[in-house]
């Protein structure tokens, strides 16, 4: 019977061990304490998708393990995604690539249209080309752009809906505390 | 859902935004002509066909923001036009999904045209802003508005009702 219960007593300290590990080892942010915009977004593993980008190079989502994925949804038709995109880019220069993966996906435009508009808006960034819309309906973003954040072992962490400046500190320092774990 | 999709493309051809400011919320409404509506549609490639079917409806671009410091739940179920006294029934996303499927239309306009929507439902963070575009069918007079929002986290708040009498569909010039 004493054994009994002192196994249950390891069997819960175990438990509460592995929470607390949890609990701490993942990107932990509370929400109160997030940059403007940026929400709490578990939805567990990210769906996966296969695209070309705009030089008809295919990706593949799950490609990215290990790393924390900037994964980005816009249309060219979209003031906020015009006005954001800049900051994406100078969010990538200043980030390392082999933490953070930037996956832009443009919804349901063709190859013409997103070539003029990243070369005069983010000439540095490529996008992939979601021409028919399914992948975006798929991850159903609450409007354009949205960007998720993704985790290196393919988890869904975070949604930022709406245009922000990433290039300011407060996003910069996030996005970097995020690459820390 | 074009939340966010104030375009500028759109915004540039804006009538006089109208406007309902509460303390924990404002919406902002912008009426779009047919012609601004056809030409965004048109420059995005849209066939024809389903440019003349948009053609034919009211447009009003509705932007909101979220100025309290609780969340806000919007649920276009909730809102509810009328023009002198009789409701006008707006068409549900589903039901324009349907349409371009039975017309047949490329799925990338299909796509294009349900994120310029505002959506069905969504909720908004403190100081969140989001928005798109409300069709409706075309009516002439002043649209009556009458809506109500939840809050809260649980939506057990107190509900916030709207009641804005000025809306109209925009026309083409003469």
């Amino acid at each position: 019977m004493k054994s009994h219960i002192l196994k249950a007593a390891q069997g819960l300290a175990m438990l509460s061990a592995l929470l607390l590990i949890l609990l701490s080892g993942g990107a932990v942010a509370k929400e109160s304490a997030l940059p403007f915009g940026i929400r709490e977004y578990d939805i567990g593993q990210a769906p996966n998708f296969e695209l070309a980008d705009i030089d008809g190079e295919m990706f593949n989502l799950e490609s990215t393990r290990g790393r924390w994925v900037f994964l980005h949804f816009w249309a060219s038709w979209c003031g906020p995604c015009r006005e954001e995109m800049p900051t994406i880019q100078a969010l990538s220069e200043n980030i390392d690539e082999d933490k953070l993966h930037f996956v832009l996906v443009n919804a349901a435009e063709d190859e013409d249209t997103i070539f003029k508009f990243l070369g005069i808006v983010a000439p540095n960034l490529t996008s992939m080309m979601d021409m028919d819309g399914q992948i975006t309906e798929i991850w159903k973003p609450r409007g354009l752009p949205t960007t998720f954040l993704i985790d290196p072992e393919g988890r869904v962490r975070y949604q930022a809906v709406g245009g922000r400046d990433w290039h300011e500190k407060v996003y910069t320092e996030f996005i970097k505390s995020l690459l820390t774990y | 859902m074009l939340s966010l999709i104030f375009s500028a493309a759109l915004a540039a051809q804006t009538t006089a935004p109208l406007a309902v400011v509460k303390e924990q919320l404002t919406i902002e409404f912008a009426p779009r002509t047919p012609e601004q509506m056809a030409s965004f549609y048109e420059a995005r490639g849209f066939p024809e066909t389903m440019r003349d079917i948009l053609k034919k409806q009211c447009f009003i671009t509705v932007g909101i923001t979220n100025t309290s410091q609780q969340k806000i739940w919007l649920n276009l179920a909730d809102w509810k036009f009328s023009v002198n006294g009789q409701a006008i029934k707006r068409e549900h996303r589903e039901q324009w999904k349907q349409r371009w499927q039975a017309m047949d239309i490329p799925l990338r306009y299909q796509s294009t045209f349900r994120w310029t929507l505002i959506p069905e439902t969504l909720d908004y963070l403190p100081g969140e802003h989001e928005g798109g575009n409300l069709v409706l069918p075309f009516s002439k007079g002043k649209i009556t508005l009458d809506a109500t929002f939840a809050t809260g986290d649980n939506k057990q708040g107190e509900p916030i009702h709207i009641h804005y009498d000025q809306l109209y569909c925009a026309e083409d010039a003469q």
